[in-house]
């Protein structure tokens, strides 16, 4: 049986984080990943609509049994949902997005990099709902500091204490939606700010710049945006440290005679022949939602759950319609380059931040706005009328294209919100599947209805033309935000982990990502985990140094 | 040599003495560029023969997605070859969504229904226009809207898909290779 100084199941933003730290340290490790090898390079590329068989819709069918966002550009890098089912009960639709492929969901997430603040860690002692987290910003921000200066974020200071300023690279220039947009939000007196994303404008450790080509949800080609394969991987391969094990399948965290953690068990992915791999330190880093059912699979019960909270708590920030249409400021003007940046104009919290409070909910949500030209017309189908004076409509209302959407709400925490494991339905590899026990609380429904009316009001702000929208709230998982389940305190009675994302139960075991969150808070969550990451695997070090482990 | 090594060799070349100076002779070459960097059409429909459709069938699709989409001062779908992308994206649907078969069987139905083939072009003008008035006036009906919004809907994405349509047409800039993004100019729009 192979051995290793750790093993760490999952390689997305937190896994390739850790591989990358621990091997530097000269820990040999063994990195799990369920998915295929990629190689950026070589897998992906700029590809035009007409340049593929079906113009990216893929064959009739065919993309019914991948998440139901992936494209004919990207579905090799989305989940089979037919091999990897998932469970909810009728009347609870829950949105699952997965990745299982080397880099995870950093190949083609939206590289949104924000910090979050003390409204939202200490959120519980300023309104009386729910749990604080175990750390404050202060703790945290060196990490956060860390994690920017080498994955690398284009933002532009906005000195707002909701919305934490960092280590930036140079902002991406607002095109002209987003400039008007900027306009409307000065005129009605929201902040405004260029969306923080881990996409280069200059050359950081060995990675090229951005080149706007507007690809990024399919991968980058070169690596200016920040994902495992481009910018963690490297380095920890490089150590001559690290063992990749692609297409295996963790079912099982193995214990030993003392209940500590001694490994995994998996199945590799073709030949589904269960391999065991041994290590003093296993760190579960594959998403939130699978250390939870790794977790929940390893033992009856589940593993590291004396506190009963492990499962429950599970959130995913609130997404739903916003507003869209167009600004009449650009109808039938030349045509730009609008989308090659693929980011916008982010609108952080300006809810419940003051003594006096919104009536209606607490916590609050973020909005983006962009707009312009896109790859595809999308309002053309179903833009009334034909002909010439059709085809004319379309062209005129191409760059004028815009819309504001919900970046992210928070979602309260609730323990009747929980994920247990299927007791009827398994997945390819024999492993039982998760059942999603997930719905919106009247707090949601309330501070949902208040992003859609700030939105309207925004677009009109901006004179646009609104296509007329009714509210809707999309299921929970729509945002792919999905965290908890596994959440961080100070009391092993409540809580399943403690602030370094080390399990209170056992002191070898470790699960690093959105599982871990006490709050959803209302920032795109991909950065604090990775700097969670950071502070766990510091922690890891010394306490490896002090041989407490 | 890859593109990510041609990059990375530009963006080291970027950072080196003189090659601001270097680099600001392309930038002004590509605004005045008037070819896009969208690369040829793979021609994937040179000689394409109908799988799904009838001879009789393509010729009444074609001539009923060139109202939708005529080509005028622009290029419509007959330039884009827009029949022969459906007939191809239809008959591919055999393996995994034979329901979108059933519909365009339908439709056919329709058009032979109202004998398309035979309607002088004002008579098909009218009868597009007929079935095309629900679009904007939801108390309305059509027998045949189901089917023109089924032919309409395929056809403006393939058309728009096209490099006829996406490039020729709508004169799209992006997929492309630029050193910064660039920002709007315009004062007007620094002020609602």
């Amino acid at each position: 049986m192979a051995k290793f100084d750790a093993i760490i199941v999952g390689s997305g933003a937190c896994g390739g984080w850790a591989c990358m730290t621990l091997a530097q340290q000269g820990f040999k490790v063994a990195l799990l990943e369920a998915g295929s090898l990629i190689d950026q390079a070589r897998d992906f590329h700029h590809r035009w609509p007409y340049e593929l068989d079906f113009r990216g819709a893929g064959q009739p069918g065919l993309l019914r049994k991948y998440f139901r966002n992936s494209t004919e550009y990207n579905y090799r890098i989305m989940i089979d949902d037919r091999d990897n089912p998932y469970t909810t009960p009728p009347d609870k639709p829950f949105n699952w997005l997965r990745s299982r492929v080397l880099g995870g969901r950093t190949l083609h997430w939206a590289r949104c990099s924000d910090r979050m603040s003390d409204f939202e860690f200490k959120a519980a002692s300023r309104d009386g709902y729910g749990e604080d987290w175990p750390i404050s910003y202060q703790d945290i921000e060196p990490y956060y500091d860390r994690v920017e200066r080498f994955i690398g974020v284009s933002a532009a200071k906005a000195n707002l204490p909701q919305f934490p300023d960092g280590v930036f690279l140079p902002p991406m220039a607002l095109n002209c939606a987003e400039t008007i947009f900027n306009a409307a939000c000065q005129k009605v007196g929201l902040p405004a700010t260029p969306r923080r994303v881990a996409q280069l404008t200059r050359t950081l450790n060995n990675r090229p710049p951005c080149h706007y080509c507007g690809n990024c949800v399919n991968g980058c080609d070169v690596g200016a945006m920040f994902s495992t394969v481009s910018t963690t991987l490297p380095p920890a391969l490089k150590t001559g440290n690290v063992t990749l094990l692609c297409d295996s399948v963790v079912s099982h965290v193995l214990l030993d005679a003392e209940h500590r953690a001694r490994g995994v068990r998996y199945r590799e992915r073709f030949t589904n022949k269960a391999v065991e791999v041994e290590s003093p330190i296993v760190i579960l880093a594959g998403s939130s939602l699978e250390n939870t059912r790794l977790l929940l699979n390893s033992e009856n019960g589940g593993l590291a759950n004396s506190s009963g909270v492990l499962g429950h708590y599970l959130m995913d920030q609130l997404v739903g319609a916003g507003a869209s249409g167009f600004l009449p400021q650009l109808k039938g003007s030349k045509i730009r380059n609008d989308d090659g940046k693929a980011t916008g104009l982010y609108i952080p919290n300006f809810n419940n931040l003051r003594a006096k409070k919104n009536p209606t909910f607490i916590r609050g949500y973020a909005m983006s706005a962009s707009g312009g030209a896109t790859m595809f017309p999308a309002f053309a189908p179903a833009l009334p009328g034909f002909g010439s004076s059709f085809k004319n409509q379309v062209k005129s209302l191409y760059p004028a294209q815009a819309r504001v959407w919900m970046s992210g709400g928070e979602m309260l925490a609730r323990k009747e919100n929980f994920i247990e494991l299927d007791p009827l339905v398994k997945d390819r590899w024999d492993i039982p599947v998760l059942k999603i026990h997930c719905a919106h609380s009247a707090n949601d429904q309330a501070l949902y209805l208040d992003f859609f009316n700030r939105a309207q009001e925004l677009f009109h702000a901006a004179k646009g033309e609104a296509t007329p929208a009714q509210p809707f709230l999309a299921p929970p998982g729509s945002l792919f935000h999905e965290v908890g389940t596994c959440r961080m305190g100070n009391n092993p009675k409540s809580s399943v982990l403690n602030s370094f994302c080390q399990t209170h139960d056992i002191r070898n075991l470790f699960v690093f990502g959105g599982g871990c969150f006490v709050t959803t808070g209302d920032k795109h969550p991909t950065l604090t985990m990775m700097a969670l990451t950071a502070r766990g695997c510091d922690h890891i070090l010394d306490t490896a140094r002090k041989k407490e482990l | 040599m890859t593109r990510r090594d041609v990059n990375w060799l530009m963006a080291r070349a970027a950072a080196s003495a003189g090659a601001a100076a270097f680099f600001a002779q392309w930038l002004p070459a590509r605004e005045t560029h008037q070819h896009s960097n969208a690369p040829a059409d793979p021609h994937h429909w040179d000689g394409y023969q109908p799988k799904f459709f009838t001879t009789e069938e393509s010729q009444w699709l074609e001539t009923f997605t060139a109202i939708l989409i005529p080509t005028d001062e622009t290029p419509g779908a007959r330039d884009a070859h827009v029949v022969s992308f459906i007939d191809f994206v239809v008959n591919a649907a055999a393996e995994f969504a034979p329901d979108v078969q059933t519909q365009w069987r339908e439709a056919m139905s329709w058009l032979r229904s109202v004998e398309f083939g035979k309607l002088s072009p004002q008579q098909q003008l009218a009868l597009l226009t007929d079935a095309a008035a629900p679009e904007a006036d939801h108390s309305l009906t059509h027998p045949g809207f189901s089917s023109y919004r089924l032919i309409k809907e395929l056809t403006v994405r393939a058309f728009y898909t096209s490099r006829v349509g996406l490039v020729d047409v709508l004169e799209y800039q992006g997929i492309a290779y630029l050193t910064e993004f660039p920002a709007c100019t315009h004062p007007e729009h620094q002020q609602v």
